[in-house]
């Protein structure tokens, strides 16, 4: 696969007033493909900003270097910044301003004038929805278009690389729902390669076509989510409620035995389970696996095979959360 | 240089998108500007002085006196002799004497720059070359030379001249005719006809003699009250709200800072140059528009506002460039839209007193002229003194304009090398 951004021990360091240095940011190295969606993900204060603002040029790096589609953000900062789009956490907009007046200012610090121009702004105004509100100014949007029009920006030069900056914070449920889905088309339908910093692991999970968790400004862990929770050895949970009559000792033995992956399961009669279901006759039997989908259907034959009737089936993949608390001992929210 | 204008245009289109930025750029310096200058004009802004005379007298030879004094400056008016339909004497009820009370009263209430006292006996003491004293009453410097006294003492000088020479001729006139009976010079009539010839003669030959020093004013011929009062409220309010609206920048600059619109420029592909040459153009165009529309009025009005435009010009440029300097210079070091904005406004409200803006620098004492000479304002205000009340041209006000230059020089360095745009 192609690389559009390469990080090569990408470090910041602050000075304090009484002289100590704070290390926002320890040597990042990471390597983001063409047209993947690539989130960072981290806690609030984690170092996420500080890291992208460093790779779009915002800030300088304090040490090593960001290469954006080969060209060192540090030494070659106008060919690397040519190649990117910036949507900043914060709406940054002139609110004195129309929606278009913003985007036509923007596209003309991004070399663009004239008709082109003119025909790009449309273009933006109708990706984002807001071609009938063109010349309203933006003080009078609501946060969700704001929003939209912030996303807009940074798509008038038709940039190859995107840089969102926890672009939902702030946003009611619908808003930022319309914001995830325009960040998968800008993949799927222009072959974007995105960027994305978040703190919230749900959106990192339906995006993310891979994934680097950062803590106290250090990349603690990168890849698919497959591959990062198979890195803590987490297992999927499956969940059964069966008719316990069937149930014995030696047959929780031959599941042990003859299911691969299997690392153990738990068994609780009737009435000594989760009850959530409202099936309290029923008893529940836990099983763990690397591979929950791959163990589930030997699982169910052995459990026929003994005459255990199988009422319901529900597995658990552990989740992000769960690899951010392995790797840390915190919640992510934390 | 497009990235510079464009950004330049755009901050530009926002200022002008608010109303109120309509009032301070305009609306407010044109009403502060017409008021002081009509004001100034009226009370301080003429270069004439105001000499009472209270005269005890009522002599011919006091007649006379005066007479030579209204004659011998044309900057000094005589009160209430030389009163007219404006009361430029500032007399309360339309006196046509004033008595020594009254005269010391109006010194004191400043209504009048000195007052000169004629006693009783006046033109009988210059008659018989007897000695007669004049009382001279003012709140002037007595460390400082009074033009009004000197003035006053040259006159005197020539009555005096005048006496002695009638004096000296009489005893020539004896020594060779002797006072015998039979001398013309016997009878007292002729006598005193005599002297009072001689002396006449003496007074004549004396006035036709050129003054060595005259106490004139030194603005241009044609000065009206007009021109005084709005020659120094012109540049005057033009500095004042031209800081006021430069210095404004700094809360622009972090308010760009804080709503993102400034690190959104920066993540563009923008030199650091480009970004601060297009927020500096800006300023520098808003500091320009307001001195132009101030000087602008001036001209329609038809203000005197000397001769040289593009020297005028030069000295707004190189205040405009220098508080343009001072904005970026400080604006890295402020915390705070709050700050700077409190910043801005004391400053302005400090170096543009201090420099001469509200009232001319060389009514103060030389130890604040010098201080006042910290602030650019003193700078401009002598180019601008020097071009409209003086006719001066650019090479009378190089001096002023290399010192604004030079300031911005330094100023612009510290701002460049300090302007941050994402840190």
């Amino acid at each position: 696969m192609d690389t559009m951004v390469k990080l090569r021990d990408l470090s910041k360091t602050y000075r304090r007033s009484d002289g100590s240095a704070v290390e926002a940011v320890k040597q990042i190295n990471l390597e983001i493909y063409k047209g993947e969606i690539f989130s960072l993900l981290g806690p609030n204060g984690a170092g996420k900003t500080t890291t992208i603002s460093m790779m779009s040029g915002l800030i300088a790096p304090t040490g090593g270097d960001a290469f954006i589609g080969g060209h060192s953000i540090t030494k070659e900062p106008m060919a690397a910044k040519r190649l990117m789009g910036f949507i900043p956490q914060e709406v940054a907009l002139y609110p004195e301003l129309s929606a278009r007046r913003n985007l036509l200012f923007f596209g003309k610090m991004y070399g663009m004038h004239g008709s082109d121009l003119n025909k790009r702004v449309d273009e933006v105004l109708a990706f984002i929805d807001l071609t009938d509100r063109q010349k309203d100014k933006i003080s009078t949007f609501s946060g969700g278009m704001k929003r939209r029009v912030n996303i807009g920006v940074g798509l008038l030069h038709r940039p190859e690389l995107l840089f969102m900056d926890e672009p939902t914070v702030g946003i009611d449920p619908q808003n930022r729902r319309r914001v995830l889905d325009t960040v998968k088309q800008l993949r799927d339908e222009y072959g974007m390669t995105i960027l994305y910093t978040t703190h919230m692991m749900e959106e990192a999970q339906e995006l993310s076509d891979r994934v680097g968790i950062i803590d106290h400004g250090e990349l603690i862990a990168l890849g698919t989510q497959g591959e990062l929770t198979q890195q803590v050895r987490e297992e999927d949970q499956i969940d059964f409620a069966i008719d316990g009559r069937g149930w014995s000792s030696e047959l929780e033995a031959r599941l042990l035995q003859e299911v691969p992956g299997l690392t153990r399961v738990a068994y609780a009669p009737p009435g000594h389970g989760d009850d959530s279901a409202g099936e309290e006759s029923l008893a529940a039997l836990t099983a763990f696996a690397a591979r929950g989908r791959q163990a589930l259907p030997d699982i169910i034959r052995i459990l026929n095979d003994a005459g255990v009737e199988v009422h319901s089936v529900k597995v658990r993949e552990p989740d992000l959360e769960a690899v951010f608390l392995a790797l840390t001992g915190r919640a992510l929210r934390d | 240089m497009r990235a510079i204008i464009d950004i330049a245009l755009n901050d530009l289109r926002i200022f002008f998108s608010q109303r109120g930025n309509w009032i301070s750029l305009i609306v407010l310096p044109l009403a502060f500007t017409a008021f002081l200058g009509w004001a100034m004009g009226r009370e301080f802004g003429s270069t004439q002085v105001r000499l009472d005379v209270a005269d005890l007298d009522g002599g011919p030879a006091a007649a006379g006196l005066i007479n030579r004094l209204a004659a011998s400056s044309d900057v000094i008016i005589l009160c209430p002799h030389e009163n007219d339909a404006d009361n430029v004497c500032h007399l309360d009820n339309g006196e046509t004497a004033l008595t020594t009370e009254q005269g010391i009263n109006r010194v004191q209430r400043g209504r009048s720059d000195a007052l000169l006292v004629i006693p009783a006996g006046y033109g009988q003491a210059v008659q018989t070359g007897a000695s007669a004293q004049l009382d001279y009453y003012s709140l002037e410097d007595p460390t400082q030379p009074s033009p009004i006294l000197q003035t006053v003492n040259a006159v005197l000088q020539k009555v005096n001249s005048a006496v002695v020479a009638q004096q000296m001729d009489m005893a020539m006139l004896e020594a060779l005719v002797g006072t015998d009976a039979g001398s013309p010079l016997a009878d007292e009539k002729t006598r005193t006809a005599m002297a009072a010839s001689l002396q006449e003669d003496a007074q004549r030959l004396l006035d036709s003699q050129p003054d060595l020093v005259i106490f004139k004013s030194t603005a241009p011929m044609e000065t009206s009250s007009l021109d005084q009062g709005f020659g120094q409220a012109i540049p005057g309010m033009g500095t004042l709200f031209v800081m006021f609206t430069v210095l404004g920048g700094m809360v622009t600059l972090l308010r760009e800072r804080r709503q993102w619109t400034l690190q959104r420029l920066a993540v563009a592909p923008l030199r650091r140059s480009q970004i601060l040459g297009g927020k500096v153009l800006s300023y520098f165009s808003l500091g320009m528009i307001q001195f132009l529309v101030l000087f602008g009025m001036g001209a329609v009005m038809g203000v005197n506002l000397g001769g040289a435009p593009l020297a005028l010009l030069a000295v707004m440029t190189a205040f405009v460039l220098c508080v343009t300097a001072l904005t970026f210079a400080l604006a890295p070091r402020m915390k705070s839209e709050q700050q700077a904005g409190g910043l801005s406004r004391l400053l302005a409200l400090t170096l543009a007193p201090l420099g001469g803006a509200w009232w001319p620098l060389s009514i103060t004492p030389p130890f604040m002229q010098t201080i006042g000479h910290l602030s650019p304002v003193a700078w401009a205000m002598d180019g601008f003194q020097t071009l409209i009340y003086n006719g001066g041209g650019l090479p009378d006000v190089l001096t002023e304009i290399g010192v604004l230059l030079a300031a911005a020089g330094v100023l612009f360095a510290i701002g460049a090398a300090t302007f941050r745009v994402g840190e």
